[in-house]
């Protein structure tokens, strides 16, 4: 798609019309958060380039044209991954499957035992009549309007949306698989999840994210998706995002959880598609003892190009975060990469630990990393590495002078890199992610 | 102007007086030429004209002032002090003295007993090879030891680098830190006064550190020192720079620029204890070029000032170049110490290593904002990066923003930060071998701070001492 | 495979203007001198801004966020604070037609 730079403005065509058929959608009070949401993108500007969180990212790529964009744009029938989930599902590797179609079309699967625990998996549109209490309480709370001009978008536009609920004491045991497919070349999905956990329940989500079409000339299939989490005291929550959006698409995702006292949250970012993708991640420790892990892995080839965000945000005493957010980059991929650590005023006794790792496996790439403290008492633990580098050629030498192959043995250090985060990944899912891998580190 | 070999002297180890005694005065306001308040071309064309300036001189002051007005104010770091900068509130041009003095015995009485204040003997003491003295925007006195000017060491006053030596410098000015870089940058093009022009000639090293420090006194006076440094080829020079000022009521803002050239195999270390009185904006930028196999350090210490905002940087365009960074920065009461480094990797095999420690106490805020960028070109290249911070009382703060923009596969980057508190187990091992609370924290703050004091020399570690000893007592500000 | 492709018509880029244009992954400005029209990567080599915002001098491309100058015929650094070229692309006009090579 040829087009000239546009100068970043408050264009006309890119606001979000008055009468913008999605904005319709749900009772009344939904409908006037929209109303609110649709103002406030409207008057927010574009984040200025300057500001280190959009340095490397054009904000303009985010921007849509209603008249440019076709509502419906999706090819015929169910991708291979929604048969290989569905098979998944049958043999009892998951506890439930949805598989959403831009936010338009969600189709659930599996979900009858669920049920009968009171476990509640839905769309938003029946769960703002069905479970109206929960909806309108946390809806909107952690990714609105104030988190920033896209994710007021988001909320303005989007169509419908999952909702799930684990009532206290709930465990979900085995993993719930949520399936985003975007749609074609000049289409824009918008998608919400909004899940809350009750106390001493338990869930592991997979929220994989796939679909566009592969030719980003004819035109950019564009997903904005936001992601709220509540984990109330000593709950356990497991969010897996699995991103492997085609070659046209232009993804903006942003993930809020927030957790109670003796919570814990694993959150594990895994990054493979997309042509541009800027995905931020947050986890707000909101009680004492609560603790937050994240496990990120990223691997771009070809011309993406990736933004992430991580924040670990302790507003209460005794919290403990760790990051580990692992890049490798080949071809001319880039990857942006900023995290922050926040440990306010009266939040004593918190330990915080970050470290982003950055392998880049030829000439062309280029990784930019900004890990960031913001340290308000002094009663802390905390610290933050970040290293960037080749593969160490000793480490290949050492195998191939034993007859391995270089490719196989840059596989095997790839993944020798990658184990930590692998290892966190549940059954079924990690045999995918291993297999992309391998097929990203083809003829290396 | 020719400068006389007098005795220089500088020797800054009385420090028997406290710091309110020692620091917290004033002279009576009895200046030469005090221009009216505020910035405009006309102030501009008047310092010009005063120190009567090549026109090419001039007309970049004017250019400057345009770029100055047509920036805004930083839109990052501490926005809330930096919007009470009051641009046309401050005096932008005092003149002590009506030309520079040849001798000490020239320099007016007041000025000297200021200095003698500051604990500055007459004497020349062993370490010093010259030193020039800036007050106010003016060097007043100035001296060069003879042989270090008989081996071609050309050490001045800015101004009079310009009429000396103005092939040099117009060649020079501005390539490292050309007025369009920043906001203060531009102020400083625009009316920059005094600061040191030093040029080593090729393969000559000077042994012996040069030095030179400043002074404020006129409420919102402002500092806009100029200082631009080049070593040829193969040469080698240590310059320090540490300033002390009263303390008084109204802000006062300190805008300086410092260009420091290596060329081939050049070594330069430039040392700077920063320690401006306590309602000073210190806003600085300091920018050095290292050629082909040359060598920069910063060793960068800022203790004083409101808000300092100060992020040394080396450019490495040659290949082999290398960068040091040492800072050390303490934010005390109501301080904010906004500190960092920048390196940039622009040629092959060249490394770099940043260090800064940082302490914040009661409710200061220290800040480490740096930058490691590596381009395409600059393959087989290596950086690291490593912060410390250490907090100490329940309202201190410290923010760590360091950026890597990595080009390049065939590089090693390392960052590693570390925020923690005065550790429980060493305090109690402290204090159950007698020493009270408060001496065992200062023994951990100085072990804390240790890499840096010892790259000083003597008389600065001296004072570095002191001055933490005094800040962590809280008898400052 | 790098091929030469058709970007714009002479009249978008008239003499003494430049004009920014994204392809593929490629985002660049064709600038439009008296000696004829040159393309250069459209981000400065000092801090990324896109050059294209800035100015056009005589033979140079003046960014507008710190001053950096380059010269648009060869990518060369006129002025800092940018201290490394930014890449140019090939150019051809046929006809009416501004054709740049591309991969």
């Amino acid at each position: 798609m040829n087009k000239t730079s546009t100068k970043s403005s408050l264009e006309s065509e890119y606001l979000i019309d008055e009468f913008a058929p999605a904005l319709e959608r749900g009772p009344q009070w939904l409908r006037e958060r929209r109303r609110v949401l649709r103002q406030e993108f409207n008057s927010t500007p574009l984040p200025r380039r300057g500001l280190h969180t959009w340095r490397y990212t054009d904000p303009n790529k985010f921007l849509i044209r209603h008249d440019t964009v076709l509502d419906t744009a999706f090819d015929n029938g169910y991708d291979d991954v929604e048969k290989v989930e569905l098979a998944h599902l049958e043999q009892g590797h998951l506890s439930g499957l949805v598989i959403d179609h831009g936010g338009r079309e969600i189709k659930l699967h599996g979900l009858e035992e669920l049920s009968e625990k009171g476990i509640v998996v839905t769309t938003l549109s029946e769960a703002v009549s069905r479970h109206k209490e929960l909806v309108e309480r946390y809806l909107y709370q952690l990714v609105n309007g104030k988190t920033g001009k896209f994710e007021a978008m988001n909320g303005a536009l989007f169509n419908d949306g999952i909702f799930i609920h684990v009532p206290n004491g709930k465990t979900v045991e085995k993993p719930l698989h949520l399936l985003h497919e975007a749609g074609g070349e000049n289409s824009a999905n918008f998608h919400r999840v909004l899940i809350v956990v009750g106390k001493n329940a338990e869930l592991t989500v997979i929220d994989e994210y796939g679909g566009g079409a592969s030719d980003i000339d004819r035109g950019v299939s564009y997903t904005n998706s936001a992601v709220e989490i509540f984990g109330f005291e000593d709950s356990m929550v497991r969010y897996v995002l699995f991103q492997r959006q085609a070659a046209s698409a232009h993804l903006y995702l942003t993930h809020r959880a927030r957790i109670e006292s003796g919570a814990s949250m694993l959150t594990i970012p895994l990054s493979f598609g997309a042509s541009l993708s800027k995905q931020n991640f947050g986890v707000i420790l909101n009680g004492e003892g609560a603790e937050s892990k994240m496990y990120g892995l990223l691997f771009g080839s070809g011309h993406k190009h990736y933004d992430n965000h991580t924040l670990h945000h302790h507003v209460s005493s005794r919290t403990t975060s760790n990051i580990d957010f692992k890049v490798a980059l080949r071809d001319r991929a880039v990857s942006a990469y900023t995290g922050l650590i926040r440990i306010e005023k009266g939040a004593k006794a918190c330990e915080a630990y970050q470290e982003n790792r950055n392998l880049l496996l030829n000439r062309g790439v280029k990784a930019e990393t900004i890990p960031e403290l913001e340290i308000l008492n002094e009663d802390v633990k905390c610290s933050h590495g970040a290293t960037i580098g080749p593969i160490d050629p000793l480490s290949v030498f050492y195998l191939t002078s034993r007859g391995i192959p270089q490719n196989e043995a840059v596989q095997m250090i790839v993944s020798g890199f990658a184990e930590s985060t692998f290892k966190q990944i549940p059954k079924g899912l990690k045999e995918r992610i291993t297999d992309s891998v391998a097929q990203r580190l083809e003829d290396i | 102007m020719s400068d006389s070999a007098k005795q220089p002297n500088s020797d800054l180890t009385n420090l028997n007086n406290d710091y309110a005694t020692k620091y917290g005065f004033r002279d009576p306001v009895d200046y030469f030429h005090k221009g009216a308040k505020g910035i405009n071309h006309e102030v501009v064309e008047m310092i010009s004209k005063l120190k009567k300036e090549p026109r090419w001189m001039t007309d970049r002051r004017h250019e400057a002032l345009d770029m100055f007005f047509s920036k805004p104010i930083p839109q990052w770091g501490n926005t809330a002090l930096l919007n009470e900068i009051d641009f046309q509130n401050i005096y932008y041009f005092v003149k002590p003295v009506k030309e520079m003095s040849k001798d000490w015995d020239d320099v007016p009485e007041y000025i000297k007993k200021t200095f003698d204040r500051l604990g500055i003997p007459e004497a020349e003491k062993k370490f010093l090879g010259g030193v020039s003295a800036q007050y106010e925007s003016e060097v007043v006195y100035h001296s060069m030891r003879d042989d270090l000017k008989k081996q071609g060491v050309i050490f001045l006053s800015m101004d009079g680098g310009l009429h000396e030596q103005e092939e040099v410098v117009r060649k020079y000015f501005g390539t490292v830190v050309p007025p369009a870089d920043n906001k203060f940058a531009a102020l400083n093009t625009a009316v920059w006064s005094g600061g040191s022009f030093i040029y080593v000639p090729p393969g000559l090293d000077v042994k012996i550190p040069l030095q030179a420090y400043f002074r404020i006194n006129v409420e919102n006076m402002g500092q806009f020192e100029r200082t631009l440094i080049i070593a040829d080829k193969g040469s080698r020079v240590h310059y320090i720079e540490g300033c002390t000022a009263p303390i008084y009521s109204t802000e006062s803002l300190h805008a300086a620029v410092v260009e420091v050239i290596a060329l081939e195999g050049a070594y330069i270390r430039y040392t700077t204890i920063q320690n401006w009185a306590r309602n000073i904006f210190n806003l600085v930028t300091k920018r050095a070029s290292a050629y082909r196999n040359a060598t920069v350090e910063w060793i960068d210490g800022n203790i004083g000032s409101r808000l300092s905002m100060k992020y040394p940087c080396i450019q490495l365009v040659g290949e082999g170049a290398k960068a040091e960074v040492l800072s050390v920065a303490f934010a005390g009461i109501n301080q904010h110490q906004d500190a960092g480094a920048k390196v940039i990797h622009a040629a092959p095999n060249t490394s770099s290593r940043i260090t800064s420690k940082s302490i914040s106490k009661d409710n200061g805020r220290a800040s480490y904002r740096g930058l490691v960028k590596i381009y395409k070109n600059a393959v087989n290249s290596k950086a690291s990066v490593e912060c410390d911070a250490l907090l100490i009382g329940e309202e201190a703060r410290s923010d760590t923003y360091p950026t890597m923009e990595i080009d390049n596969d065939q590089v090693k980057v390392e960052h590693e930060a570390r925020v923690s508190k005065v550790a429980e187990e060493q305090l109690f091992y402290l204090t159950s071998r007698g020493l009270t609370e408060d001496e065992a924290r200062l023994l951990i703050v100085n072990g804390f701070m240790e890499p840096f004091t010892k790259e000083l020399p003597m008389e600065y570690a001296v004072e570095l001492n002191r001055l933490i000893e005094l800040e962590m007592e809280g008898t400052v500000g | 495979m790098a091929e030469f492709r058709k970007v714009a018509n002479v009249k978008v880029v008239p003499e003494g203007n430049m004009k920014a244009f994204e392809i593929g992954h490629h985002r660049f400005v064709l600038c439009h001198i008296s000696s004829g029209i040159f393309a250069v990567a459209d981000e400065c080599s000092h801090d990324s801004a896109p050059i294209s915002d800035g100015e056009l001098r005589g033979e140079e491309i003046i960014c507008p966020r710190h001053g950096a100058r380059f010269n648009i015929k060869d990518g060369s650094v006129k002025a800092p604070p940018a201290l490394v070229p930014i890449d140019t692309y090939e150019t051809k006009v046929e006809g009416d037609d501004i054709c740049v090579l591309l991969d």
